[in-house]
């Protein structure tokens, strides 16, 4: 799942057909100055003007402005730009032309296991949760594309009539293409809005999901997703992920502020399995992290040092299934040797080690991580005959 | 009994070298159970044609790689399934192929970063097929006793310890590939092991789902329980519980379901595999999961860690049942230990190896490499010089400072002598015909030879005879080289004379003999003899071969070492040339015809055959 900003999503939209308002992507407030002067819509339309950036809840951050002239939307963009809102900062404004409408609707597409779902509405806007049962819904089987008549129908029975009904459905199928062809997971247009007197439709706000495993075969993907995790990432996080890109193998790093147990386990199943017990006793995370796909020692090191120096931990859980191909002797030394690089700068104090693995070369691996405890590590050492999550019971109950 | 695979089943694997590696292992399993080899056959083009190897315990096999799955079949029309280990992007025309091929009733896909696109269409083509389509991300399928395919069952000590060599009475079903393994480890620790166990991967659009196995085991009446670990996000595990709430069903369901920590996450905030996304308002979150499975009558308890209990429950209640009987624990030690290699052997002191060759000057087995013991940074560190690497490498002996700086000198004044001598001219004739640098330099060196720079060794060799045999009895010594050998080697020069001595010579006799404390009597010996044959014919002077073999002899280098120093220092000037040519960019070389004498016949008709 890989979100994209509004900027490539209109960008996308332009190029299938779907009606946009004007827009810029601006990072110097200066430049909305130039803009203005070349062009018209900046000088005569009212102006919208949002922080383009993965941000929650932006209206309430005021990190949306609307009704705007061209030195409002100046004095809005200068006032966004630069401002940080938890960890992450604002670059970029987009600032768009806010089109004076009638009436808002709702359209989106979604994929599902047998094709996708084209959802239709024309109470859209702050509505549309509450007219949720009104909206129609079309399924449309993989790799079909439904006939204009049929979208034109279900638009009808979405309660559109007359041109509205051809112009809305005529829309969809575009929408539809761009999801096809753009190895979309997920568009929603929220509101689509038409402004009567010239029947101009415009997109005004709109989510898009693409796959970012088909971006093989995108060329003209000059974007890059959004943070999957609901806010930009910590410098921590991004360090991981750049050795992540670069390494056989995967090592992964959320952080969780607040928790006091620090994850270091191994495989995108069994990982998640860890964070649930720790949840399930009651405990709280400081982190997910996750080392899969037998990755380089030095890698798995990096990760450890990363894990160690979470602030007010009190255990770091070294879990991991029996692992089909991951060399456990190979993985755990650079464990040992973050664990040992991480205690010589002073980290660690009073914190509780407690690790449970099994597979390839396991009891080499495990006899190097329990002499550990002659180098006065508080660590507590199991083999697979050890129930997988109940080190993290071990832990809680220490 | 298994599910999917089982003893008939012979496979092909499509793509590289992560595929042989599983080829590798999944033969492992082959040996333990004794069945034949499941791997007969790889396609991946950039290989076509070549032989891989693979082991079955101790007897080698050759499996083949073929340029398309076409031909593969052709020659292997007994591949009933394909594993599919290519790269992301060429993964579904791959599958597809394999999906079309008659032979072929199972496609199971480890690629990992599938567009969810491709993914749902194979799976939609597999059903229109009647196939079976498992992964995108799938560790692959185990069935106990019958066929490995993939890396699933991890090592070879794992296979054993999972009771994988003989069927048990659980299936597996799990997202993740890791955890199929620890399931297969909870079956044998809690329970008998497993009948079969499929990973169907962790992407957001699995080829198959929980249901499409549940009906598989719920019909293998060698199964008697189903363990299901599945996770947040998709509504798989939700179908899994409707189908075990909707009828009685034969098999007992236990399950896992991760990701029920995603409700005390922070907003937003999502990890683990692609498919593991909540969707809308809570759809196919894990505790909705967990609910709906425990309503149909599945165990599914608290934690991961629970499960050991659960299956342990249900085993020993279909003991009670009489519905598993129980079964005789099977010695391991019955069990084939995988063949050690040589070295794993050697190691354990458990068998003698007669080398193969013997060294006694250097050994690179450490962090670095040692010459005759002594460590080549710690020789630089301590400010020794080329000069004494050739001692230790071709006399084992460090040589003292006086010494080194004689084989030094040596080697300046013989390292070139001008493009007109056999070895430069070689390498020169090479260089401008484009040859490349080692073979340029072979060029010049194959000229050295009894007339070109190779009298070293033999000059040192009679000098040094002569030394011992005829110590105060040149004349002798002279007569007796004469009968037996021939002209002296080291003796006469082609232009220099006594009026016109080698001034290399002149130098290096001057050098040893007054600058140096070395115990010359070979060299002294030589000069003995100069002045005999001198006085016989003017170039009958000791030349400069003859000098360095009699210092050499008297620095105490083996005689058959000695040609060593002019091919040494020779490399260095041929190398020159080459360079030399090659900076100058010089143009192939052939004789004008006037620097040879056409001694030929004249024409003439070919006469008739007979």
């Amino acid at each position: 799942m890989a979100k994209i900003l509004e900027g490539p999503a209109m960008k996308l939209f332009n190029k299938w057909g779907i009606p946009v308002p004007n827009y810029v992507v601006i990072m110097d407030p200066d430049r909305l100055a130039q803009l203005g002067e070349a062009n018209k819509w900046l000088r005569e339309s009212k102006l919208v003007v949002k922080a383009h950036e993965a941000i929650g809840g932006r209206f309430k951050l005021g990190l949306v402005k609307l009704g705007l002239n061209l030195d409002e939307a100046y004095e809005a963009a200068k006032e966004m730009i630069g401002r940080e809102i938890g960890t992450s900062v604002v670059r970029q404004v987009i600032v768009a032309e806010m089109l004076d409408h009638d009436e808002e609707y709702y359209l989106s597409i979604a994929g599902n296991r047998d094709g996708s779902e084209l959802l239709l509405s024309n109470k859209g806007g702050v509505d549309i949760e509450e007219n949720w049962d009104t909206v129609k819904r079309l399924f449309i089987p993989l790799d079909e594309t439904p006939s204009l008549e049929c979208i034109t129908e279900a638009a009808h029975e979405a309660g559109f009539s007359g041109e509205i009904a051809e112009r809305v459905a005529k829309i969809a199928s575009r929408l539809i293409l761009c999801f096809d062809d753009e190895d979309a997971q997920s568009i929603e247009i929220n509101p689509l809005v038409i402004r009567k007197s010239d029947m101009r439709f415009a997109a005004l706000d709109a989510v898009m999901n693409v796959d970012w495993d088909a971006r093989f075969r995108h060329a003209d993907w000059d974007f890059k997703p959004v943070s999957e995790i609901g806010r930009s990432y910590t410098e921590a996080e991004q360090q991981i992920m750049d050795i992540d890109a670069r390494i056989k193998g995967s090592v992964k790093l959320v952080e969780v502020p607040g928790g006091n147990i620090a994850l270091l386990t191994a495989g995108g199943g069994a990982s998640v399995f860890y964070s649930d017990a720790v949840v399930a006793r009651g405990g709280s995370i400081a982190n997910y992290a996750e080392y899969s796909g037998d990755p380089p020692d030095w890698a798995v090191e990096a990760l450890t040092e990363t894990i160690c120096r979470l602030p007010h931990i009190k255990h770091i859980i070294v879990g991991g299934a029996i692992a089909n191909f991951t060399d456990v002797k190979a993985t755990f030394s650079g464990i040992i040797n973050g664990f040992r690089e991480s205690k010589s700068k002073g980290y660690l104090e009073n914190v509780q080690i407690w690790v449970r693995r099994g597979g390839p070369n396991e009891n080499q691996g495990l006899a190097a991580m329990k002499k550990l405890q002659e180098e006065g590590f508080d660590i507590h050492v199991y083999d697979r005959s050890m129930p997988m999550t109940d080190i993290v019971d071990l832990a809680l109950n220490s | 009994m298994s599910i999917l695979a089982n003893k008939d089943t012979r496979a092909v694997i499509i793509g590289g070298i992560a595929g042989l590696n599983a080829a590798r292992r999944m033969a492992q399993f082959d040996f333990l159970i004794n069945r034949p080899l499941t791997v007969q056959a790889f396609v991946y083009p950039p290989e076509e044609g070549q032989q891989k190897e693979i082991y079955r315990g101790g007897e080698l096999n050759n499996v083949t790689v073929y340029s398309s799955l076409e031909k593969a079949l052709e020659e292997n029309p007994q591949i009933n399934t394909a594993l599919i280990y290519i790269g992301a992007s060429r993964a579904y025309q791959s599958a597809k192929e394999a999906l079309d091929a008659k032979g072929i009733k199972l496609v199971t896909m480890i690629t990992e970063g599938v567009p969810e696109k491709d993914a749902k269409r194979l799976r939609k083509y597999a059903i229109d097929c009647g196939k079976i389509f498992n992964g995108p991300s799938s560790i692959g399928i185990m069935s106990a006793g019958e066929c490995r395919l993939g890396v699933i069952g991890g090592e070879y000590k794992n296979l054993k310890l999972c009771n994988l060599y003989r069927p048990g009475s659980f299936g597996v079903i799990t997202k993740s590939g890791g955890l199929s393994n620890e399931a297969m480890w909870l079956c044998a620790q809690n329970g008998n092991g497993i009948t079969s166990a499929v990973a169907i991967g962790g992407d957001s659009y699995p080829g198959t789902d929980f249901v499409t196995y549940l009906n598989m085991f719920e019909n293998d009446p060698e199964t008697k329980a189903v363990v299901i670990v599945g996770e947040v996000g998709g509504t798989l595990e939700e179908e899994a519980a409707e189908w075990l709430g909707k009828e009685i069903r034969r098999i007992k369901v236990i399950a896992s379901i991760g990701g029920t920590c995603q409700d005390v996450l922070p907003q937003g905030m999502k990890f683990g595999h692609a498919g593991a996304k909540e969707g809308k308002k809570g759809l196919g979150s894990a505790r909705s999961k967990i609910n709906a499975l425990r309503a149909a009558g599945a165990v599914v308890p608290d934690t991961f860690g629970g499960l050991s209990k659960a299956i342990k429950q249900v085993y020993q209640e279909l003991l009670k049942s009489g519905a598993i009987k129980p079964e005789a624990e099977l010695d391991e030690k019955l069990l084939p230990a995988l063949p050690p290699s040589v070295q794993e052997v050697m190691k354990q002191g458990d068998v003698i190896v007669e080398p193969l060759i013997r060294t006694t000057i250097s050994d690179d087995r450490g962090e670095e490499p040692r010459y005759v013991g002594y460590a080549a940074s710690e020789l630089c560190e301590k400010g020794y010089g080329i000069e004494d690497v050739i001692g230790l490498l071709w006399n084992k002996k460090l040589p003292t400072k006086e010494e080194s700086e004689i084989i030094k000198r040596i080697i300046m004044i013989s390292a070139d002598h001008g493009p007109a001598v056999s070895g430069a001219f070689g390498s020169i004739i090479a260089a401008c015909a484009g040859i490349d640098l080692p073979q340029a330099v072979s060029a010049g060196m194959t000229m050295i030879g009894p007339r070109f720079g190779g009298a070293v060794t033999n000059a040192g060799k009679y000098f040094k005879y002569g030394v011992k045999e005829y110590p105060n009895d040149i004349p002798g010594f002279l007569n007796w080289m004469k009968q037996n050998v021939g002209p002296v080697p080291g003796i006469g020069h082609r232009v220099k004379s006594v009026k016109n001595p080698d001034k290399r010579v002149k130098y290096l006799v001057e050098y040893v003999t007054k600058q140096t404390t070395l115990h010359t009597p070979c060299l002294d010996y030589a000069l003995q003899v100069e002045k005999i044959t001198t006085a016989k014919k003017d170039n009958l002077i000791l030349n400069v071969d003859g000098t360095i073999g009699c210092i050499l002899v008297d620095l105490d280098f083996p005689e058959y070492s000695l040609n060593g120093f002019f091919v040494l220092a020779r490399t260095i000037g041929m190398i020159g040339h080459w360079i030399d040519q090659n900076n100058q960019n010089s143009r192939l070389i052939r004789l004008y015809d006037y620097l040879i004498n056409y001694a030929v016949k004249e024409e003439r008709e070919v006469p008739e055959k007979k």
